[in-house]
């Protein structure tokens, strides 16, 4: 009996979950679904990162590549082949993934900051290819999807749609953290992190664990490129390839805590809304200023809190629902 | 042919900025392991810098150079303090996301107080060209190219000759060692910063009388420099200088030959390449700060 009022308690979380999961069938006001459209986007974006980023330590800044290359593959297969977005999605994906996976079968021999600048310039590459490639993806112009609606189209009149597509997607890329971090390669890539030549000495392959972890990585990232120019029916250079987006996949991981499936989670949920927030407030009367309080946040999370403020609101979480189990038990 | 010459030896010239630039960020990286995101916005805030003393009292760049200066290597000394100091014992990550995060609020800065607008000033010597051979050689590009040899030539006496420069380059090599042998490690990172920082500040007056300022000018210069700092060695300043000078040269080379959108993409992936197969720079060997 005490345990199961335990257990309810601990499962409050996923109470919350699917109570807020069936909430957004209720929501129309279009700026909120917008709003968890983003967020969740996001979840799954740094979720997506953190793969390669959180778990092995490698600090990319280039993850805006896959994206776009996600974006752009899927694209331009509907565009000119017809091919359904839904194919085109994992078309782009394992392109990205092979990509990603060349990327790093290369660069892994750096360390450190090394790693870092030559992921930043990938991004940076990708970017002025897309830009000056003007055939294939008519440069800054964008491309434009084509307006028709349905599922096999991948296109929805209404926004839960959307939001529902890119909450499975999160849900995804957090049970694959969730569950990747009990397996082996979790704890190879951990292990690297944390003493490489330890992890080597015994035995443990760890350029192999970083190299299939960097493929699913941005796999991950690239199905967010599609949902995106799905969602958007507009891409161009800057909207799917800019290198906000490859700092931001890091900073939503950071702020959420650092190698946590959930941690990208507690990020963008506390990042998206208030940057989206603060743009709302100053956006028009004085630009800038929202990106000034962001940084500021951001500043002041990291040197205060280098371990993001995931863990913290968990400790926090425990510390209620444990008093609470106590008072149960002595209740009870 | 003349024209071929000609866009040689501008790019060159111009490499004198980049050397400014990397010189700094090469120096801040080999001797304290941190890679300074923001060190663009310095530039981007040293070019607004000298364009109001122009604006508002008529200072010409090359003076309010005197100014900046000074004023940039307390800049450099103060953001030390308060934001890399703190981020030296954490994890590296810290420290990428501070810098990035420093960069973020100083371009915003920009855009909130100066709006989006490119501003540029007009000196007269601006167009004042030498003509030798039949060249036609640029006033302000000539005296970035001569001012970035200098000072190269100058900070190498200083590491090499002066105390402070010695107890810079002790701390490179090994920060623990320098530490027991009373060096004031601490110390030598504050001012390795503000050092970093004042020559961006220099390069800032200098860039002004022929570019414009915007407030993510700084990005493209930070990039580049991250070139040439890898290409060069890391905290190899003589490795930064020929790196930035030989990228000044690809950049008009293949501006002039191929698309100019496409220059970037040729020395990132030079700059792949390097990464690749000489880890340590084009000039570099293994040591830390020469």
């Amino acid at each position: 009996m005490k345990l199961d009022k335990g257990k309810i308690i601990n499962s409050w979380p996923f109470v919350i979950a699917i109570l807020g999961i069936l909430a957004i069938s209720k929501i129309e006001n279009q700026y909120y679904l917008g709003m968890i459209f983003n967020t969740l986007l996001w979840v799954a974006i740094a979720g997506s990162w953190q793969i390669v980023g959180g778990y092995a330590g490698e600090f990319s800044l280039g993850h805006a590549a896959f994206f776009g290359i996600g974006a752009y593959t899927s694209t331009l297969l509907y565009i000119h082949f017809s091919v359904s977005p839904w194919i085109g999605m994992f078309i782009g994906a394992a392109f990205a993934g092979i990509i990603g996976f060349l990327l790093s079968w290369t660069c892994f021999r750096l360390r450190g900051h090394f790693f870092t600048l030559a992921t930043l310039a990938f991004g940076q590459v990708v970017l002025i290819i897309a830009t000056s490639w003007r055939s294939l993806t008519s440069g800054s112009e964008g491309l434009l999807l084509p307006i028709k609606m349905g599922f096999w189209q991948m296109s929805f009149e209404s926004k839960h749609a959307y939001v529902y597509l890119v909450l499975i997607y999160a849900i995804s890329v957090i049970l694959f953290t969730y569950v990747m971090e009990r397996r082996r390669l979790g704890y190879y890539l951990i292990a690297y992190r944390e003493n490489d030549e330890a992890a080597r000495s015994l035995g443990v392959n760890t350029f192999r664990a970083r190299l299939t972890a960097s493929t699913i990585s941005a796999f991950f990232t690239a199905i967010g490129g599609t949902i995106y120019a799905q969602y958007t029916f507009f891409i161009e250079p800057e909207s799917v390839l800019p290198v906000t987006l490859s700092i931001q996949a890091p900073l939503v991981s950071i702020v959420g805590g650092l190698g946590t499936p959930f941690g990208p989670l507690f990020g963008a949920v506390l990042i998206l809304p208030l940057s989206q927030f603060l743009r709302g407030i100053f956006g028009s009367s004085f630009n800038g200023l929202h990106l000034i309080i962001y940084g500021l946040i951001l500043i002041v999370v990291l040197l205060l809190m280098p371990s993001g403020l995931g863990p913290v609101i968990l400790k926090g979480w425990r510390k209620i629902t444990g008093a609470q189990v106590k008072k149960i038990n002595a209740s009870g | 042919m003349d024209i071929l010459v000609q866009v040689v030896i501008s790019g060159i010239l111009f490499g004198g900025i980049y050397a400014l630039v990397s010189i700094g960020l090469t120096l801040i990286m080999g001797v304290m392991d941190i890679v300074n995101f923001a060190h663009g916005e310095y530039l981007m805030v040293a070019l607004y810098t000298t364009y109001f003393l122009n604006q508002l009292w008529n200072v010409d760049p090359y003076v309010a150079a005197i100014a900046v200066i000074p004023l940039f290597f307390l800049f450099g000394l103060l953001s030390e303090r308060v934001l890399i100091r703190p981020t030296l014992d954490k994890p590296a990550f810290v420290h990428v996301f501070v810098t990035l995060g420093l960069s973020i609020i100083l371009q915003n800065l920009a855009l909130l107080m100066f709006s989006g607008n490119f501003r540029s000033i007009s000196v007269p010597y601006a167009q004042y060209s030498y003509e030798i051979f039949d060249i036609l050689i640029n006033y302000p590009r000539l005296v970035i190219f001569i001012v970035g040899i200098l000072v190269a030539i100058g900070l190498h006496f200083f590491l090499h000759y002066t105390w402070v420069g010695k107890a810079i380059r002790a701390t490179a090599q090994n920060k623990n060692a320098a530490l027991l042998m009373g060096i004031n490690v601490q110390k030598v990172y504050a001012i390795t910063f503000a050092i970093g920082v004042s020559l961006v500040g220099l390069g800032g007056s200098l860039l002004m009388p022929i570019y414009s300022v915007y407030p993510t000018v700084g990005f493209q210069f930070v990039l580049v420099a991250f070139v040439a700092v890898v290409m060069g060695g890391l905290g190899s300043i003589k490795g930064a200088v020929i790196a930035s000078f030989l990228i000044g040269l690809v950049e008009t080379l293949s501006g002039f030959f191929i698309d100019p959108s496409v220059k970037q993409a040729l020395y990132f992936t030079v700059f792949i390449m390097v990464l690749l197969f000489r880890p340590y720079g084009l000039f570099g060997k293994k040591t830390k700060v020469a």
